[in-house]
């Protein structure tokens, strides 16, 4: 891969407009703006290119001399000549490009840290949000060039991460280089607008599909071409949302001997892109069924019987997918049934004739996704269960909630693991001091992998314990029985609580109940089908999501309430992206044009108006918990259920695709110019 | 400098604070109350929201002289200020959101508080439309607002009693 050098503060050229180009540390924040002001910096102006097609063109404008063409990478997974026999031999052919617009991440909480640094022990300690310490300790030590023991960093409440605050930002080491400098603490918070110029961003990608089919609608094979646009530098993550993301489940959640895929990723003159909340997974699970949609009306399918007769069957599970991906569970038609039932979705031609009188385009859209989850970075996931002096069971993890609910998860793990109360075990993130093996916060994976570990913690602290109580209650170690939070000798009343065993046993440290759970934890495949139902009024454009269901095989589930608020917050953070989100860099000037909330449009209360959500589990057995992970689904399930509903409102119009996002503005003109069409094809039309 | 007193929370302050401080900023770098956040710099994502005489407002939006002889009430002092003396008892809004798992990362929350606290005191049983409206300038970006709406309807429910 051709990575070019990203500096903290550019250096002869600055490549993309909110790269940090000076720092300014002041006694105040209000002092440090007024100095900025200051600053004159003279810049010579170079023709940016900010678009795929402009960066590939012949002659396009070059960022980075390692880069010829400004290609970083060119990549492909599958069987590229079994595919061309497929489609030579196809009865049917569909071929649709489908755009994952670029999104601004937008937590809540702006980016910040402050960083000291002790000159005796030459340890830095930062305050971050992040995703994990262990990831951040890593990439700000590449960064820097500080070895990852001097690297302290400390994350409390995490106001909304998304992906997007798992990597090392350009401000962390500027900050750090001046806490050394000047012996004292340093601090920047940012502002939203650096969220909007300065945050790696999302998606960015081009997706290209094409399918064959047989004659009897059976997909013969899928071959994809996809550009993923990186920004003006490699982040860590972007060429992995832009290749293997993309491709690890481009077949879906259908059965397909051919698969292949090709990726392509390219700088331009924008923010840098990241992980977004699914990174590449819910683009690729959008496209795939846009395709299917597109393909069923274009051929003259059903779509529902044309996804049914090509799903991978539950029995055919584990099901090793054309370019080596193994589905471990899951029942596709089992889950789509159910959603198109609670849905309503045999009703519909009745609501669509309604809304139509009431002069109203209804829609309604289907979506059966699957993503691949659970897979972390490191070997494995560890948990340290340490008992403190104050009678409660602290469990340190490596998993920084962003507002996930570990607190509360985690805990429910370990408490009905031990059958103990809740209130006596507590989740703590990142200590600073813990030397643990694992991934942070990424790919939906906490619950299967660090959840892991804390039913293993369970298990290991009981084990452990079993000695100690058996000494504490005079009897052999295989005489006890552990149950409800205590040791009993089988058969008799005599029993010892594990707290009270804890505490006769308190005094030295490490406590002889410490524990470490651990585990290597497999990937997963979460998945579901979503049902959107939309009314677009064609006067104005504007669309309205009157119902939506959602129907998610997420594993087991362990807190069914958190459970639902991930799905909400997916589910809506990808209604955001079909009606209104977009990060528009001019193409003359290279300017944000999108960079606040006036003209970035999130999405807002009541977005929704009937929202219905049900976990439809098939546990997997890659993990001890049987959990297939949530975090991100709601955005695979939802970009493309909200876009097929939208097309299928406006199918009757002549209109078979249309790039996101569908603002009214958009919606309205197509929908204006498809009547346009038909007037102008009614005014020509034979007299009789 | 300008010189301010106002009540913040049921509590006399003077501040001396340069003329174009933000009230936002007087609350949580002057008075240390960092419950309210600050979470853009264009008044759109009403994280800031406090309450100024009662009616809920962006305190991102003015400076802190304008809120010279007035009364802030801030999310520090929401709770026990409904039913008699204690201040342990969380306020009915917080006690619904607490109910309704209508928060994940918790950024958003004192202003969806604040502003759901504004909007109850003006209409004690806003239908879910108004609701949906009373929060048009709050943004929250890991809920789906589902929940949030949900625990407005909640805490008008408490409140009545
Ligand atoms: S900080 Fe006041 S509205 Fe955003
Ligand atoms: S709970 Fe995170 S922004 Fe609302």
């Amino acid at each position: 891969m051709r990575k070019p050098v990203w500096p903290p503060l550019a250096r002869e050229r600055v490549h993309f407009v909110g790269q940090p180009v000076a720092a300014v540390i002041a006694e105040s924040a209000a002092a440090a703006a007024d100095a900025a002001e200051l600053v004159q910096i003279e810049y010579r102006d170079l023709a940016p290119v900010t678009t795929l097609a402009d960066a590939l063109r012949e002659g396009a404008p070059q960022l980075h001399a390692e880069a010829p063409g400004n290609l970083a990478f060119d990549f492909e997974s599958g069987d590229a000549a079994a595919a061309e026999a497929a489609f030579a031999k196809a009865a049917h052919v569909s071929r649709l490009t489908l755009r994952s617009q670029r999104l601004v991440g937008n937590p809540m909480e702006p980016r910040a840290c402050a960083a000291s640094h002790d000159a005796g022990t030459a340890i830095y300690t930062i305050y971050t949000p992040t995703q994990g310490v262990n990831g951040m300790r890593g990439a700000l030590s590449a960064l820097t060039n500080v070895p990852r023991e001097r690297l302290r960093i400390v994350a409390q409440d995490v106001g909304g991460s998304f992906g997007i605050r798992s990597p090392a930002y350009p401000e962390h080491a500027v900050v750090m280089a001046a806490a050394k400098r000047l012996g004292r603490p340093v601090k920047w918070v940012g502002t939203r607008s650096e969220v909007f110029l300065g945050d790696n961003q999302g998606r960015a990608l081009e997706l290209t599909g094409e399918l064959a089919l047989d004659a009897t609608g059976r997909i013969l094979a899928l071959r994809w071409d996809h550009v993923a646009n990186l920004g003006a530098y490699a982040t860590p993550f972007g060429a992995w949302v832009g290749t293997r993301n993309l491709t690890v489940t481009m077949g879906g959640v259908y059965r397909i001997p051919v698969l292949y895929g090709r990726a392509r990723c390219v700088y331009t003159n924008t923010a840098p892109v990241s992980a977004y909340r699914g990174a590449g997974r819910p683009d690729i699970a959008f496209a795939i069924e846009r395709l299917i949609e597109y393909a069923a009306a274009e051929h003259g399918l059903d779509p529902i019987e044309f996804r049914r007769r090509n799903f991978v069957p539950a029995e055919a599970m584990p099901y090793k997918t054309a370019n080596g991906t193994v589905y471990d569970s899951g029942d596709f038609a089992a889950v789509m049934d159910d959603a198109l039932a609670r849905a309503g979705h045999a009703g519909f031609a009745a609501r669509r004739a309604e809304a139509a009188a009431r002069g109203k385009l209804r829609g309604i859209g289907v979506a059966a996704y699957l993503e691949a989850a659970g897979a972390g970075a490191a070997p494995k996931d560890q948990v340290r269960g340490r008992f403190g002096a104050d009678g409660f069971l602290t469990v340190w993890t490596l998993t920084q909630s962003g507002g996930q609910g570990h607190e509360t998860t985690f805990a429910e793990i370990v408490a009905s693991g031990l059958g103990v109360p809740i209130e006596r075990v507590r989740i703590r993130a990142s200590d600073p001091e813990a030397d643990l093996v694992g991934s942070g916060v990424g790919g939906s994976r906490s619950l299967a992998g660090c959840g892991s570990a804390c039913r293993v913690l369970a298990d290991r602290i009981v084990e452990q314990a079993r000695p100690f109580a058996a000494e504490a209650l005079e009897a052999a170690p295989e005489d006890l029985e552990y149950a409800r939070g205590a040791f009993t000798i089988k058969g008799t009343g005599r029993a010892i609580g594990l707290f009270a065993l804890a505490e006769r046993l308190a005094g030295p440290t490490p406590h002889p109940l410490d524990a470490l759970g651990e585990g290597t934890f497999g990937a997963t495949f979460p998945n579901g089908c979503h049902v959107a139902e939309v009314e677009i009024d064609p006067d104005t454009g504007a669309t309205r999501i009157v119902r939506y269901t959602a129907v998610d095989d997420i594993g087991t589930v362990v807190s069914p309430a958190l459970a639902r608020g991930q799905v909400h917050g997916g589910v809506v953070q990808g209604a955001g992206q079909v009606f209104g989100e977009q990060a528009i860099y001019a193409p003359d000037s290279g300017q944000l044009l999108t960079a606040s909330f006036a003209d970035y449009p999130m999405p807002r209360a009541g977005i929704i108006e009937r929202f219905d959500v049900h976990p439809h589990p098939v546990p997997t057995g890659t993990n001890v918990l049987g959990a297939k992970g949530v975090g991100e689904s709601g955005c695979s399930g939802s970009l493309p259920a909200l876009a097929n509903a939208v097309l299928d409102a406006l199918r009757p119009l002549g209109i078979a695709t249309l790039d996101l996002p569908f603002t009214p503005a958009r919606l309205w003109e197509a929908i204006a110019a498809a009547r346009g069409r038909a007037l102008s094809r009614r005014a020509h039309a034979p007299q009789v | 400098m300008a010189k301010v007193a106002m009540t913040v929370n049921g509590k006399a302050v003077a501040l001396e604070l340069e003329d174009r401080t933000l009230l936002v900023d007087a609350l949580r770098d002057a008075l240390g109350l960092t419950g309210t956040h600050v979470g853009c710099d264009s008044t759109q994502c009403g994280c800031c929201t406090v309450h100024l005489d009662g009616r809920s407002v962006k305190s991102c939006s003015m400076l802190a002289p304008q809120a010279d002889g007035r009364a802030i009430l801030t999310i520090e002092g929401l709770a026990g200020i409904e039913g008699p003396g204690s201040g342990d008892a969380l306020h009915p809004v917080q006690q619904a959101f607490t109910e309704c798992h209508a928060l994940q990362c918790g950024f958003c929350t004192p202003g969806m508080i604040m502003a759901a606290a504004g909007l109850l005191a003006e209409n004690p049983a806003p239908t879910e439309e108004e609701i949906v409206h009373a929060l048009e300038g709050n943004l929250c970006r890991c809920t789906g607002y589902v929940n949030i709406v949900s625990a407005v309807q909640r805490a008008a429910e408490l409140m009545r009693g």
